[in-house]
């Protein structure tokens, strides 16, 4: 009785209550930026040193012999200017065996972005690495970026033979298991054992 | 390895755009709740409840008892269910693996997490563990090994091993639940249609290599998180698979239900459905209801749940995973406040972290589960200190149910902000659900489905200022049920009672606070 006393309460109150609107503005997670002519491949938010860092790659699904960008902005934390100095973009490929590390190039900034553009000829993950120096100490940001889209007859041919391959051992055992049962109690039955 | 052009593009771009954030609950409601919070606290007593209670007379039939009979009546409408679900299940790995990568126009995204997983939750108190009765990884699994979506097969397939005692807990679902969670909020895999294909694929694996070597259906008993959530948050429902006359399962000889027949599999997580004990491990596969030969196991209504918490033990596995579900779903409120990211970030060059932060991620994560352990075992611990003769185990063990109702209505009041405000639009990808040549949302369609959600702002704040009532009303009840039960007096469990006050106060904070919109 209590309980639904304080419900109705509470719902007569909410519903005289003036609706109270809440539109406010933040950052963006998952989302890109409506001015870039395509969507962002990887957007990265972080905070390095002094200052917070955005890096975007260009296009939304990047493939191989297509050009594609690099998009690095860094944001003092106290609000007062953005990064500055030179950035080195380097790239290796995305395993943990990978000793190859390429440069892509340097880059200064222009209007507070560093653009570095890149084009690939192999579908494949990597790593970028952008190096700079601030305030004398030496900073270096990794990201991953994925070139091409992971093969999906790849991922279900994976799948799906784990699955068969596990029917199918399973299987075998359990027959063996049958036999053995049957030869078992076929010596039981003959009083053989 | 590459070739390498440098270029330099210059077109215009404006970085750090703007996201959407989703108003939190206004002061107004959250000061009605806080009131229904201190009554609650005054005026709800322990009851004296009778073990007669909990019985049959509690059941009603009158709701849903047509739609329970209709799929009484023959099990081809559950067959249906379970291809339809199994279809659209494949349709979503499809998307996934073959679609666009914008999370926002692929069905495999936006319905497991937007819909399904959202909406899963809610649909828990109207429909108890139906979910699982029409799993499609489940049917999947089946089908591969027993060459079968229902009725039982001929020959026995698989190993049909028992699983081993040490395995016989929820420790491994609980393991599940963390990876899933740190995969979800950590790694992000709700904005990327091809890990979502992936995962759902995994989910087919593990519940066929699962049927391959044990018996029954030990990956929903004992290892599949979602089916241990649902298993959970549905004894809380009233709507369960239950006997109607309990005179008839105490006088049954065979345990059909149990055993199976020539026709019909064996209880697929050895439940004797008489009994009503262990409700939550309770599929509503439906077996018993067409194996038993007395037809008195069907779908059911119960009035008040809460009465058959009387019966209700848990083991310590059992109260841990209901307490990492209170963490984590509060857990993952805080991922979704503004205020997480500079919290993340500012941990994060502490620790001179890199790359997607995933070291800070998983710290906070590990945080978000220790932080509540460590206070409830310490409450705990105090009680039973000042209760001699009761071992801290058991006190730990049957006090962890109150936790569930907390944990349990701010999942719903949490998932009702995703589901009314980030659903729409969906029509547009069931009508292209691979996505193809769609572009990313506008800022403009952002705001659209942030003016327009499905059910008005004020109703969505009065249902959730419903829900943390209630969760709290629940919670307080089953307190005090336990505690009589338990013959402890209330100063001596004051500890316990601090912390479901302080779970449902920092709940009720977190929907006050604005939420990041996920897609
Ligand atoms: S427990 Fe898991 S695998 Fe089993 S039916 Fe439920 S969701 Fe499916
Ligand atoms: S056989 Fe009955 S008690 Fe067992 S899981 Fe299925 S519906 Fe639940």
């Amino acid at each position: 009785m209590m309980i639904r006393t304080i419900l109705a309460v509470l719902g007569i109150f909410c519903y005289l209550s003036p609706a109270v609107a809440h539109h406010v503005l933040g950052r963006p997670t998952y989302s890109l930026s409506e001015n870039t002519t395509t969507p962002p491949s990887v957007q990265i938010e972080t905070q390095i040193g002094k200052y917070f860092v955005t890096v975007m790659a260009f296009p939304a699904f990047p493939r191989a012999n297509e050009a594609g960008r690099i998009h690095l902005y860094g944001q003092r934390i106290d609000g007062k200017g953005s990064l500055a100095a030179p950035i080195t973009f380097k790239v290796h490929d995305d395993n943990w065996f990978a000793t190859n590390e390429e440069m892509l190039g340097t880059q200064m900034p222009l209007e507070n972005i560093y653009k570095q553009a890149f084009i690939f000829n192999k579908d494949g993950d990597y790593i970028i690495t952008a190096e700079y120096n601030s305030d004398g100490e030496p900073y270096t940001i990794d990201f991953p970026l994925t070139i091409g889209k992971p093969l999906p007859i790849g991922t279900i041919g994976f799948f799906s033979s784990l699955i068969f391959v596990s029917l199918i051992s399973i299987n075998v055992i359990q027959r063996r298991r049958m036999q053995r049962m049957q030869t078992q109690r076929h010596h039981d039955d003959n009083g053989l054992s | 390895m590459t070739d390498w052009l440098n270029l330099n593009f210059i077109d215009s771009l404006r970085l750090g755009g703007e996201g959407m954030l989703h108003g939190g609950l206004p002061t107004a409601w959250v000061t009605v709740t806080l009131a229904g919070m201190v009554a609650a606290l005054i005026f709800i007593q322990p009851r004296q409840l009778t073990h007669q209670q909990g019985t049959v007379a509690q059941y009603t039939t009158a709701f849903l008892y047509g739609v329970g009979r209709l799929v009484m009546i023959s099990p081809h409408w559950l067959i249906a269910m379970r291809v339809l679900a199994t279809a659209i299940f494949l349709l979503v790995i499809a998307a996934g693996l073959f679609g666009t990568a914008i999370p926002e126009r692929n069905l495999a995204t936006t319905l497991t997490w937007t819909l399904w997983w959202t909406g899963v939750i809610i649909a828990i108190y109207f429909t108890g563990s139906s979910w699982c009765a029409i799993c499609p990884w489940d049917t999947l699994a089946n089908w591969l090994v027993r060459q079968r979506i229902w009725f039982k097969s001929s020959i026995a397939k698989g190993l049909n091993l028992r699983v081993p005692k040490w395995l016989r807990t929820v420790w491994p679902a609980s393991a599940m639940f963390i990876g899933l969670t740190w995969l979800e909020l950590g790694l992000g895999i709700t904005t990327s249609p091809y890990a979502t294909a992936v995962l759902a694929l995994t989910m087919v694996t593990m519940t066929t290599i699962s049927l391959l070597i044990f018996e029954r259906k030990a990956f929903c008993r004992y290892f599949c998180s979602i089916g241990r959530t649902i298993g959970a948050y549905a004894e809380l429902s009233p709507f369960a698979v239950r006997p109607l006359q309990h005179d008839v399962c105490a006088q049954c000889k065979t345990l059909d239900c149990y055993h199976g027949n020539e026709t019909i599999d064996p209880c697929p997580t050895h439940l004797v459905i008489g009994r009503g004990e262990e409700i939550r491990y309770c599929t509503s596969c439906g077996a018993c209801v067409f194996s038993c030969p007395h037809h008195n196991v069907g779908w059911r209504w119960q009035s008040n749940p809460l009465q058959r918490f009387l019966n209700t033990h848990m083991n310590s596995s059992e109260a841990w995973f209901i307490l990492i579900l209170l963490a984590l779903t509060s857990f993952h409120g805080i991922t979704m406040l503004p205020i997480w990211e500079s919290m993340v970030h500012a941990t994060a060059s502490w620790l001179n972290d890199r790359g997607q932060l995933m070291m800070t991620f998983s710290l906070f994560m590990l945080l978000a589960l220790f932080i509540p352990a460590i206070i409830y075992s310490v409450a705990i611990k105090i009680t039973s200190l000042t209760s001699s003769g009761i071992e801290h185990h058991r006190l730990l063990n049957q006090f962890s149910l109150p936790l569930l109702p907390i944990a349990f209505c701010y999942h719903i009041a949490h998932n009702l902000t995703h589901l009314t405000r980030e659903s729409q639009g969906f029509i547009t990808v069931l009508a292209n659900p691979l996505g193809t040549n769609t572009l990313p949302l506008s800022m403009m369609e952002k705001h659209q489905r942030h003016l327009y959600p499905l059910l008005p702002d004020n109703m969505i704040f009065t249902l959730q200022s419903i829900l943390m009532l209630l969760g709290f009303i629940w919670s307080i009840r089953l307190f005090q049920q336990r505690r009589v039960q338990l013959y402890l007096s209330s100063i001596k469990t004051l500890p316990i009672l601090m912390v479901i006050i302080g779970a449902s106060l920092f709940n009720l904070w977190l929907l006050l606070q604005p939420m990041i919109m996920r897609m």
